[in-house]
């Protein structure tokens, strides 16, 4: 194998894939990134068994075809660290790659393409394309709300649910639930419901850019695959059943708050710095012209905040972890939100003011 | 706590000699001209323990059974009686207490006190050691040695000197001269890996380490780096941890012949488990946050998965035996763990998060 290319058009695959490299495997190779060389074209894989990322280039000029693969760690700190627009040469030899650029020569240790893990073929049996703007406000309207590693092993991902016209994604670590659904009139899907692993969703929004190009998903029985112009995408799926939202989305709301999301979101976030550290408790009395919010931490501190309300319903106080509220409010994008709430046992749903694609439920804390 | 802070403190370890193999020479005076050993008797055990004969023939702790009877063929391999050292550590742990309530176990056979305060042989930390030693022997029949230093890290260096039945004091004006010349191995957390890598490195001895920086030593030995850069200089600030925490419990076996079915593995693990769900029973006060299963695979490397939970819980040391499996790459199983994380916190009742569903 031997080609030469120019940094910049090596170092944007090499960072896109390298999300997939395993840094603590017992298998060396997964440390490692496939290089394919094949005519003009260049492409690398990288994968951890359990996600697969694959990337292109294209490479100036081109003198031998062949595979092998790189330590991907190595590899990348070296291309950083290199001038911008160096031209960089690559020679394989028996187990060794040459990287050359000016004066400088690494040779690096290469581990044989044939050992590099393959994710078996599979078939998608539901395919849609949508705007990478729409992929990646399905996904972070509810990424946060995904469970980390729970016993129940489910939940550290995220439900990606088709339906008819409607793709929703589906969140929840057993206190709080995200649901975000995008419709479009020119889809046309079976019913079908995934769960992908949290680390491959990190990994999606590090992939997109919100741009209106659009890229194509696949779903079959055990994998799911994102496809674009400049990457391929693959992951394995969590096996097994994700709790359906139905039934989690409270019935009994029928005190209705709405309120400026900017000034909320900043009273609680200073009364926050007062509550305790671990359970991030703070107290929410809503009373029939103000809301008063309350934190005290274990040194006794007190925080106390009270901003204006129109709740002409029965006074209510609830305690919640702070920030479960904050993230909601960080991820709607609009300037109000509205509260649905019943009494200081029951979970209150958080919407923004108008759009409703995006629907949040948060359980309360006893305090 | 009365630790002295500011002050030169006054750091005694006491280590038994041979401790286990001692008990069995003292309570079977037919075993005392002979080589023995304490362990399991199984084909793959290791030696916990052997006495100073066993050792003249190269025989050391930790070495498997049949590479010890190579060495060593009139080896006499006798069953530890844990209960019974178990009891011995406690009489041993009253003679400590009638010096200083400042102690640190380590292990069964092994403490380090703390003597800055304390009022006896008027102050004399060499004299008190003696003392204990004296005391140790008279009363219980055992050897110990000890190693007096004005920090933990030396005084365990020092009590290495003199064995078996002796003791070694580094005076504070002298730790600087002492550490310099001594060789890197002696210092606790650098083993035959780190050592080896810190030769590569061009460090042979503590002089060596005090003129490089804490920056290239991260290089060499990661996060250890700032402690080893402080030892060389014969500073270790560490406080005696008198109170320890449990942090987890853990239970393991080595099969008596390596294994590579999942099921086999399931088998064992289904063992353990019952197993760990009894040792539980005596931490029951305490809340899990973590479940762990360890592997050992045949070529000696071993891997741990775990996974965060607040309950002691078959099928999720299932789910994780499943995964440390996937990285099996056709080894087969030597070793097989199971372990509970524990919270260094107790639970605040005053605060609960409800759950969902």
């Amino acid at each position: 194998m031997k080609f030469s290319l120019n940094r910049e058009l090596l170092l944007k695959p090499l960072l896109l894939v390298s999300g997939a490299v395993e840094r603590k495997s017992t298998l060396p190779i997964l440390g490692n990134i496939l290089f394919d060389v094949s005519g003009q074209s260049l492409t690398l894989t990288a994968t951890d068994l359990e996600l697969e990322m694959v990337a292109y280039a294209s490479i100036d000029n081109h003198a031998e075809d062949g595979k092998v693969t790189i330590p991907a760690r190595k590899l990348l700190d070296i291309c950083k660290s290199l001038p911008d627009d160096s031209m960089l040469s690559f020679e394989s030899d028996n187990d060794v790659i040459k990287i050359s650029t000016g004066r400088s020569k690494y040779s690096l240790s290469t581990l044989p393409a044939t050992d590099f893990p393959n994710i078996e073929q599979w078939k998608g049996d539901v395919e849609f394309s949508l705007l990478k703007s729409e992929l990646l406000r399905l996904i972070e309207s509810t990424h946060f709300s995904m469970a980390n590693q729970d016993v129940r092993y489910y939940l550290n991902g995220m439900s990606i649910e088709t339906e008819g016209k409607e793709i929703r994604s589906v969140a929840t670590d057993g206190h709080r639930l995200a649901i975000c659904k995008i419709s479009n009139q020119a889809l046309e899907l079976p019913s079908r419901q995934v769960i992908v692993p949290r680390k491959g969703i990190l990994e999606i929004i590090r992939l997109l850019d919100p741009v209106d190009e659009s890229v194509q998903v696949f779903l079959g029985s055990n994998h799911i695959r994102i496809i674009d112009t400049e990457f391929s995408f693959t992951s394995k799926l969590v096996d097994g059943r994700f709790p359906d939202y139905r039934r989690v989305l409270p019935r009994n709301g029928d005190k209705i708050l709405n309120a400026n999301k900017d000034e909320l979101r900043q009273v609680l976030s200073r009364a926050s710095i007062l509550s305790n550290e671990k359970f991030k408790g703070v107290r929410l009395n809503f009373g029939s012209t103000e809301l008063k919010i309350t934190a005290n931490n274990p040194e006794q501190e007190q925080a106390e905040e009270v901003i204006e309300i129109n709740f002409p319903y029965d006074e209510v106080e609830i305690g919640f972890n702070v920030s479960y509220v904050l993230d909601v409010l960080n991820a709607i994008k609009e300037t109000d939100v509205k509260f649905t709430l019943a009494d200081a046992n029951s979970s209150v749903v958080i919407e923004g003011g108008e759009s409703g694609e995006a629907l949040y439920v948060v359980m309360p804390m006893r305090l | 706590m009365r630790q002295a802070i500011n002050k030169v403190r006054k750091i005694i370890h006491v280590d038994m000699d041979c401790f286990y193999a001692a008990v069995e020479m003292r309570d079977n005076p037919q075993l005392r001209d002979v080589p023995i050993a304490v362990g399991g008797n199984g084909a793959r055990s290791v030696l916990c323990t052997c006495n100073y004969k066993a050792r003249e023939f190269g025989v050391r702790s930790a070495m498997p059974n049949s590479r010890a009877k190579a060495l060593c063929p009139d080896l006499v391999i006798i069953d530890g009686r844990m209960s019974v050292y178990q009891q011995v550590s406690q009489q041993i742990r009253a003679i400590f207490l009638r010096y200083t309530d400042i102690i640190e176990p380590l292990s069964l056979d092994e403490a380090f006190l703390d003597v800055t305060d304390a009022d006896f042989c008027s102050g004399s930390a060499t004299l008190i050691a003696k003392q204990i030693r004296a005391d140790i022997f008279r009363e219980l029949g055992l050897t110990a040695s000890a190693g007096i230093a004005p920090n933990k890290f030396l005084a365990k260096i020092a009590s290495d000197e003199n064995k078996p039945n002796g003791q070694c004091v580094i005076p504070p004006d002298q730790v600087d001269n002492f550490v310099a010349e001594m060789p890197l191995r002696k210092i606790p957390g650098i083993g035959p890996k780190t050592g080896e890598k810190l030769l590569a490195a061009g460090f042979e001895t503590c002089a060596d380490i005090r003129i490089s920086s804490v920056a290239k030593l991260h290089t060499i030995v990661g996060k250890f780096a700032n402690s080893l850069y402080m030892r060389s200089f014969g500073i270790d600030q560490r406080a005696l941890e008198t109170e320890r925490v449990r942090k987890s419990l853990a239970i393991e076996t080595t099969l008596a012949q390596d294994i590579d079915s999942i099921e086999q593995c399931r088998q064992i693990l289904s063992n353990l488990f019952s197993k760990l769900l009894l040792r539980l029973e005596k931490h029951a006060d305490r809340s899990i946050v973590k479940q762990t299963v360890k592997i050992k695979f045949a070529d000696f490397q071993q891997t741990t998965v775990d996974v965060q939970s607040n309950s002691c819980r078959e099928d999720v040391f299932i789910e994780l035996l499943q995964r440390a499996m996937t990285r099996a790459d056709s080894r087969k199983v030597r070793l097989i763990g199971l372990s509970l994380g524990f919270s260094n916190k107790e639970p605040n009742e005053a605060q609960s998060q409800l759950a969902l569903f």
